[in-house]
């Protein structure tokens, strides 16, 4: 290659980082309604966005709102820690106990709720523990423990968190349980080891229905109200943080639960699995949900 | 071994559909880790050159960081960066965080030393006297900068093909920085975690076959242009 | 273009390589820097061309001072860019703004006048150490500046390729008049087949300097004259020398015992080598070989040179005038 042709190669990859600067921020059109505009950022959990849920809500508020919304799905436990350090916006995640810490220290406000789901216990089909058929949790928890293999998600998301409120209802100390495996990954990725392994695990019902054309698993016990796996947003305290873009923030919220996405979430994949991944809860307390 | 033929055939599928999002995911891709890499040359050749050929004090600390630096866990750049960006960290007023340019900044980090490193090799390899040559035949130090550089363009095409391959397959600093955030953030790499974290193994494997595909393209482009001036 | 030399002094970490009160070298004609290895030759050389800046002291050439002065410099070792020989001698023309067919002139020319005109298209890896050298040193010439510089033009080479090109560099420096030339050697002879003055140069210290003739025929002192290859004895009490070729075998007017380590026969004749006192010395004879142990050599009084300060004074760095 000759030294001016080099040369001009050379100054269009110069150019690159150049597009890479005026990138910046994909611009959403300016929507119909209220645009605010400005950019949020939003933590949330893995298994929101496993379900595919966010993928559909996320254009809809950038349109309506003319906000770039930047959803962060990593654990519950991360989310939290993210809004009390006030490096997110708002927050929705699905761990209620752990929730109220960051509540009582006013890291998060105007909690909303939003939606709830249940979590099931699966596993393959020979269920050598025997759980189907069984009616009390702590009852069956106390047969997970017996043997049979158990993957736990490990990873301080709300599943996880979850999965130890049980074993510490059922008297069980998770370290003791036989065959305990933790992947430290998401829903999708631990259901795959469970099913590769022929182990249980605990899922929430919207990841397993997703997944369950190419799993070998099955639901085994579900039902108890412990089991109920509930969905709150929550705006980060602009009081407290002063970075938060307040607007934006209370904007998602209102989004969440207003008539038209809750009618959405109630209706989303319910057609493809033949129930709905989630029930709309906006109004209601978490005490009547279940009965 | 059924899932996995059943995977790259679903996979081949995929790719050859056209799927709008993976040919989105695929340009992105190429244009971060290319401005990384093309950062990184413009920062790291001199550099190299200076390091091969300077004596000036704390030179040998020096080296020692560029051979620190490669060996260094990408994820542990990513890491640092990421603290350094997000609103509770020194820089958060830029609000870089979650953004592409932020990828840039990260992978550019990692590429660096290797880039640094091949290139003091390559100048070290060349005739001691080359440079004052050049100097008494009347070249500016930027003429001499470039003629050197001809001179060292097998080693510098190495050190091309290695700070974009570091780039390029960057995951954990690519995500912890960038959020993998859809159509925005989102590159091979980082949507490969999130494929397999949900399970979808077709859609891995076939964003697998893609980033290998490109790494291959990219280099063998490289290699071309290399082993042609070989004269 | 004159170079002068004032006070001039470089140092390499603590020191001191090269010290030059004063040092003048003649416009328009070829000065050899002569010395033994390490003497500080190539660093003058370096120091002149402005690639070592010395510690202290000006170097001017011409009336203008080295930094801004241009010089062409051939350095030991024949290094190129990768490409044809040419391409290298184009290099330096092209850095200097000379257009395309001035160029393509003058490197044809300068190329033949070094015997290097059928390579031009040659690539430099595939040349020969002397042809690697012809066209380093056509490099130099190609630029056809004032000052031109040459390190160890003839290190490396072969013999017969070293004997072609002391035969041929003479006229192809004197074809240039107006040009300065300075050249580094180590070599006694090289420097008396090719250059007008010497700068004798031992320790990072002027010795001598003046025409070849004034250099040769009388050294300053016992280090320079050793060098030069005389024969230094312990002569009516004082240091002096004996010069080069001036002993005969047998009694003379001045007589001395050559102890005798090795004979070198060559057809009729024989050349004893040894030393007298500690010293290297040679005699050339025929007839009968002398064993291994002392013989009586002699030479005549003017070929003896007292070298102690008695009668020769001044040791450092001298004016080039008329001597």
């Amino acid at each position: 290659m000759t030294g001016s042709r080099l040369l001009l190669l050379f100054a269009a990859l110069a150019l690159l980082p150049l597009a890479v600067a005026c990138g910046g921020d994909d611009d959403e059109s300016p929507g119909t309604s209220t645009p605010i505009g400005g950019t949020m950022i939003l933590a949330t959990t893995t298994s929101t966005q496993d379900t595919g849920l966010l993928d559909v809500l996320e254009p809809m508020f950038e349109e309506r709102t003319g906000t770039d919304l930047k959803v962060i799905a990593i654990g519950t436990g991360a989310a939290l820690e993210m809004a009390a350090k006030g490096d997110a916006d708002a927050v929705l995640t699905h761990a209620l106990s752990s929730e109220k810490k960051y509540v009582d220290s006013g890291d998060l406000v105007g909690a909303r709720l939003v939606m709830h789901n249940d979590f099931v216990i699966v596993g393959p089909e020979s269920d050598p523990e025997k759980l189907k058929g069984l009616t009390d949790l702590n009852a069956a928890m106390k047969a997970l423990a017996a043997g049979g293999g158990f993957i736990s998600r490990g990873d301080d998301s709300g599943t996880h968190k979850k999965e130890l409120e049980l074993w510490m209802a059922a008297a069980v100390d998770p370290r003791s349980v036989a065959d305990r495996e933790e992947t430290g990954q998401g829903m999708g990725a631990t259901l795959n080891v469970a099913d590769q392994k022929g182990a249980y695990t605990l899922t929430d019902r919207g990841t397993y229905l997703a997944l369950k054309q190419d799993l070998d698993l099955v639901v085994l016990f579900e039902g108890p109200a412990p089991l109920l796996n509930i969905y709150h947003a929550y705006v980060v305290n602009p009081e407290k943080h002063t970075g938060v873009k307040r607007a934006q923030a209370e904007a998602f919220v209102a989004f969440m639960v207003s008539p038209e996405v809750q009618q959405l979430i109630g209706d989303f994949k319910r057609a493809e699995y033949g129930e709905p991944l989630f029930i709309p809860d906006a109004g209601k307390t978490v005490e009547s949900l279940g009965k | 071994m059924g899932e996995l033929f059943d995977g790259l055939v679903e996979a081949l599928r995929l790719i050859g559909s056209g799927d709008a999002e993976l040919r989105e995911i695929a340009w992105r891709t190429l244009v971060v880790s290319g401005s990384a890499t093309v950062l990184a040359m413009l920062i790291g050749v001199p550099a190299g050159y200076a390091l091969a050929r300077g004596s000036f004090p704390g030179r040998t600390f020096a080296l020692a960081s560029v051979n620190t630096g490669m060996g260094m866990p990408p994820v542990v750049i990513g890491l640092i960066v990421w603290l350094m960006l997000i609103r509770s960290g020194p820089f958060g007023g830029l609000e870089l965080i979650y953004t592409k340019q932020a990828m840039v900044i990260a992978q550019l980090i990692i590429a660096i030393p290797l880039v640094v490193g091949f290139t003091a090799a390559a100048v070290q390899a060349l005739p001691r006297e080359l440079p004052e040559l050049l100097k008494v035949l009347g070249a500016g130090r930027l003429r001499t900068l470039w003629l050197v550089a001809k001179e060292a363009r097998l080693g510098l095409l190495a050190a091309v093909m290695a700070g974009f391959g570091a780039a390029v397959s960057e995951v954990g600093a690519s995500l912890a920085v960038g959020g993998n955030l859809q159509g925005d953030t989102r590159v091979l790499t980082t949507a490969i975690v999130l494929e397999t974290s949900r399970g979808q193994v077709e859609r891995a494997i076939a964003l697998g076959i893609v980033l290998l595909a490109m790494a291959f393209a990219v280099n063998l482009t490289l290699t071309i242009a290399q082993q042609r001036n070989r004269a | 273009m004159e170079i002068r030399l004032d006070g001039v002094r470089v140092e390499r970490g603590a020191r001191t390589v090269l010290d030059v009160p004063e040092l003048v070298i003649r416009s328009g004609v070829v000065t050899a820097i002569l010395g033994p290895n390490g003497a500080g030759k190539t660093t003058l050389l370096r120091a002149i061309a402005g690639l070592d800046r010395p510690a202290a002291g000006s170097i001017l050439i011409g009336d203008r001072p080295v930094a801004n002065g241009r010089v062409s410099f051939a350095f030991q070792r024949a290094v190129f860019v990768s490409g044809t020989v040419g391409q290298n001698l184009q290099l330096a023309l092209r850095l200097r703004g000379i257009p395309s067919l001035e160029r393509d002139r003058r490197v044809a020319a300068t190329a033949e006048e070094l015997g290097v005109g059928h390579l031009l298209g040659r690539d430099v890896r595939r040349l020969s150490g002397g042809e690697a050298q012809r066209v380093n040193l056509a490099r130099a010439l190609v630029l056809d500046d004032e000052v031109l510089l040459l390190d160890e033009p003839l290190a490396g080479l072969d013999a017969p390729s070293r004997e072609s090109l002391l035969q041929e560099l003479p006229a192809t420096l004197r074809s240039r008049p107006r040009t300065t030339v300075a050249l580094v050697t180590h070599d006694r002879d090289e420097a008396a087949r090719l250059a007008d003055d010497v700068v004798l140069l031992i320790d990072g210290r002027v010795h001598s300097a003046g025409s070849l003739q004034a250099v040769f025929s009388r050294p300053e002192d016992a280090e320079s004259a050793r060098f030069l290859g005389w024969t230094i004895v312990d002569w009516e009490g004082a240091v002096a020398g004996i010069a080069p070729g001036s002993l005969a075998v047998g009694t003379g007017e001045v007589e001395f015992s050559l102890e005798v380590e090795a004979i070198i026969p060559a057809g009729s004749r024989w050349e004893a080598v040894g030393r007298i006192g500690g010293s290297p010395a040679r005699v050339g004879g025929d007839g009968p070989r002398p064993q291994a142990g002392p013989l009586t050599v002699s030479a005549r009084r003017p070929d003896l040179l007292r070298l102690d300060g008695g009668v020769n004074v001044k040791n450092t760095g001298r004016t080039i005038g008329n001597r």
